[in-house]
């Protein structure tokens, strides 16, 4: 695990519809510690996925640096474990072999990997999906494996993409309490998009509020772990602190 | 009445889950039947239009005398070889276009302007420069498999979406991986697609080209056949490449669509 940091980082494009300079992000700075959990919300077109695009490295900022590590990005890399809102599991890879991809590309052996990527697949309580191609999984299923494949690579930061917005409402509180019993035992330094503010404060230790491609503001989530919905759907802190989180977004 | 014949369709439906080349025969068998009667009947003078059994005889002397087994290979080495050489042409080619902007703008034009001369258009100057035999007839064959497969290799690396090349690359691949990992499987729906037309296309193409500069094979079959007035072997012929293009789609093409595409549910069944 290793720590990241933004300073005063931006990203202006030259937009072919609008035939103009368009600034998605603006002079942000942010410190995230190893092994803490970000969430980052902010309403549609804020620059949160810009953001994580330009920490993951798969496309160039215009200014300022991102460090992992204390080393600046320059590109795509292992150290940064990537999870897409639509998955992007290799269709022509079983499950198992998704989740082995990383080490597979580190040079790990054959049965060494496989090793691997059976105990992230019992973490997730995805075994019996092993030997199974992602077309023949559910949404939710499938979820789990791209979550799962990012962090059987051992990732420095943790990067997800709003990665339960497409799947339905119960199976997302199910995911998302998953998530914070795996991050309990591996504890990555997580970002972790969204626009779902309930969710950003069920899974963070700090909220960060987006507007307009700068930090509005910070918050910190004090609530205990391990988190379930059926204790914070009666916890007081968790709707004083989403209450304010939404404020805040809407407001921006 | 109507019971009857749905009892007997799902009894053909099981018998033919069970035993698949059953369900490959029983569509011919109305139409043997039909041209059977016509031929029985005869509607037609023998000589213009022979009976199915007239053409098994013909099967029966041409395969005892080995001029049919001798042609047959001659034919299928042919393709064997054109198409090899397509496909390991097309495929690399249509990677570095799909791949490369600049490659694609570069050879894009002259990709639009050659697949637009047809196969057989190129007959006339490759006789000259080549001559009546296997040069002449492969380069030809190469000619028409390989433009499906470079067209549908270039769309099969277009559609791959970008976050399948963002999730590689985030988990450690190189450029080169890439190529093996992504690339490849990613458009292999597509190249499948592209050698099916290549095939089929240089199938034709070779027929054509016997008939025109051949010596041998079923092409040539069929126009000695003409030559001499035997309508026989000209339905022979015809028979022949139908059941062989079928062998080839149903035994090579499609159990490899099954095992790649279709199983990664990137080709609906």
């Amino acid at each position: 695990m290793k720590s990241l940091t933004i300073r005063n980082l931006s990203k202006t494009y030259f937009d072919v519809h609008a035939g103009a300079n368009v600034t998605a992000v603006r002079d942000l700075s942010l410190e995230v510690p190893a092994g803490e959990f970000v969430s980052i919300v902010g309403p549609s077109g804020c620059g949160k996925t810009t953001l994580l695009n330009m920490i993951a490295g798969f496309i160039p900022h215009t200014g300022g640096e991102i460090l992992v590590g204390g080393r600046p990005v320059k590109g795509p890399g292992p150290d940064r474990g990537v999870v897409f809102q639509s998955w992007a599991l290799f269709p022509w890879r079983t499950v198992l072999d998704n989740v082995a991809f990383g080490p597979k590309m580190r040079g790990v052996g054959r049965a060494e990997r496989e090793k691997i990527a059976h105990d992230y697949l019992a973490l997730a309580k995805l075994s019996e999906a092993a030997g199974r191609y992602p077309n023949e999984l559910s949404g939710g299923m499938q979820q789990r494996v791209g979550v799962v494949r990012a962090l059987a690579n051992e990732p420095d930061v943790l990067l997800m993409d709003e990665p339960f917005a497409s799947v339905d409402a119960q199976t997302r509180m199910t995911l998302q309490e998953e998530l914070t019993r795996i991050w309990e035992q591996k504890r990555p330094t997580v970002i972790f998009i969204t626009h779902d503010v309930a969710e950003a404060v069920f899974l963070g230790n700090r909220v960060v509020a987006l507007s307009k491609g700068r930090v509005l503001e910070e918050i910190t989530v004090d609530l205990p772990r391990p988190r379930v919905w059926d204790d914070l759907n009666k916890d007081d802190r968790f709707k004083a602190l989403t209450a304010r989180v939404l404020q805040l977004v809407r407001s921006a | 009445m109507s019971t009857l014949l749905l009892k007997t369709w799902s009894h053909y439906l099981r018998l033919t889950t069970q035993w698949p080349s059953i369900g490959t025969i029983v569509p011919f068998i109305p139409l043997i039947v039909a041209w059977w009667i016509v031929t029985a009947l005869q509607v037609f003078p023998p000589a213009f239009l022979p009976g199915p059994a007239d053409v098994v005889r013909s099967f029966g002397t041409l395969v005892y005398t080995g001029v049919l087994p001798e042609y047959l290979q001659d034919s299928v080495v042919r393709l064997i070889v054109g198409s090899f050489w397509g496909i390991m042409l097309g495929i690399p080619l249509g990677l570095l276009v799909g791949l490369s902007q600049r490659v694609h703008k570069a050879l894009w034009p002259l990709l639009m302007f050659f697949q637009a001369i047809g196969d057989i258009a190129w007959l006339p100057i490759l006789v000259i420069w080549f001559g009546y035999g296997l040069v002449t007839m492969t380069v030809v064959i190469v000619y028409t498999v390989i433009f499906p497969v470079i067209l549908n290799t270039v769309l099969g690396v277009r559609s791959i979406p970008i976050n399948m090349h963002r999730a590689a690359l985030s988990l450690g691949a190189s450029r080169t991986r890439m190529l093996w990992e992504v690339v490849l499987p990613g458009a292999l729906p597509n190249i499948m697609t592209g050698l099916r037309n290549g095939l089929g296309y240089g199938w034709r193409a070779l027929i054509a080209t016997e008939i025109i500069v051949g010596t041998s094979g079923i092409g040539f079959l069929m126009f000695d056949a003409r030559r001499a007035g035997s309508v026989v072997e000209i339905l022979l012929g015809m028979i022949i490449l139908g059941t062989l293009w079928y062998i080839v789609d149903s035994w090579i093409l499609a159990p490899i669509e099954r095992a790649t595409g279709q199983r990664w549910g990137l080709v609906t069944k």
